[in-house]
């Protein structure tokens, strides 16, 4: 899952952060995953998993993961989890340079269910139930290809720069519009942080 | 617990504690462990140097590979090499719970171990690995 984001965002943004927040939240509630940040020179994320199924796992998460980066790692873990990767003793490591970390623990074939966790496109009930797939299909194909995304995110920072520098808040806060542009910024971010979230296979 | 050969694991308790005492080994061991391992004094100086094979306090196979953990820990932050912490931890488990035990145990660091390329990164595993044998 390497990240290819080249636009120069000056912080993270809230929704994301708020979106991050979240799904931690729901991992921990839906999957016990029980998840904690520190520093990890030589990888993204470590899901440890315990010696039986009553326990929680422990993810741990490197420190300088963006937002958006964090939430890819998140749908990622969940397919694993799905997939029933996280077996007793079995430790996940989502490395940093391998776009789909090799294949020791079945990464290709989570990445392919969180392609269809993300859009909301899993076959399976309970697999549609057990992650809220993004519902905003319109920018799947948008996202496809690496001009179309970065444009979109370059297009989408100048809107929200010209939503707060306008003062449009006072008038469109909490629209239908608003909460579109919100949820596709945040699609957009975490499509550019890992852009195998798109793929015209699936 | 009775070792099985306390002679080794003397040698790799002596090299995970590396500059520390023994007595701030024991407390190291009590910290990191959240008190689930009680190790005495008494009987750690024993063990690590080979007078006794049998440890009290480390009663099942479940402080054992708490203690496994905690020691290799300790071995991160003695700042020993990578292939000293994972090697002498690895003798010091098989030591305490056996072979097949230890193999059972070992064979997830043995796996993850190429994509711990650095001390650091083998420290939050060890960690989080001590974190899910932890008593609830």
């Amino acid at each position: 899952m390497a990240t290819e984001v080249s636009v120069v965002v000056p912080a993270e943004s809230n929704t994301l952060r708020s979106e991050e927040e979240r799904l931690r939240g729901m991992l921990a509630e839906r999957h016990g995953i029980h998840i904690r940040f520190a520093s990890l020179p030589g990888a993204r994320a470590i899901l440890v998993s315990p010696m039986t199924g009553r326990r929680p796992k422990g993810l741990v998460v490197d420190g300088s993961v963006s937002a958006a980066e964090r939430i890819s790692l998140y749908v990622h873990l969940a397919a694993h989890v799905a997939l029933r990767h996280d077996l007793p003793l079995v430790t996940i490591v989502e490395s940093r340079s391998e776009p789909t970390s090799g294949d020791a623990n079945g990464h290709s074939d989570a990445d392919q269910l969180a392609r269809a966790m993300w859009w909301g496109t899993a076959a399976r009930a309970e697999l549609r139930e057990a992650w809220p797939g993004r519902r905003s299909r319109a920018l799947r194909p948008l996202l496809a290809s690496r001009p179309g995304r970065l444009g979109l995110r370059v297009a989408l920072l100048v809107l929200r720069r010209a939503y707060y520098g306008l003062r449009a808040r006072r008038v469109l806060e909490g629209s239908a519009l608003t909460r579109w542009l919100r949820d596709a910024l945040c699609v957009t971010a975490v499509v550019c942080a890992a852009p195998e979230l798109v793929s015209t296979r699936s | 617990m009775r070792l099985q050969d306390r002679e080794r694991v003397s040698k790799a308790i002596r090299t995970l504690k590396g500059d520390r005492s023994l007595d701030s080994l024991v407390d190291r061991i009590y910290e990191i462990t959240e008190g689930s391992v009680a190790l005495d004094r008494a009987t750690l100086q024993r063990v690590a140097t080979g007078q006794t094979r049998v440890t009290r306090a480390i009663d099942s196979p479940e402080d054992c590979v708490r203690l496994y953990f905690a020691l290799m820990i300790i071995g991160c932050e003695e700042e020993l090499t990578l292939s000293e912490i994972v090697g002498e931890g690895r003798t010091m488990l098989a030591g305490f719970v056996g072979e097949p035990l230890a193999t059972l145990v070992f064979a997830d660091l043995r796996r993850t171990l190429p994509k711990l390329t650095d001390v650091r990164t083998l420290r939050e595993y060890l960690e989080e690995g001590l974190r899910v044998w932890l008593p609830k």
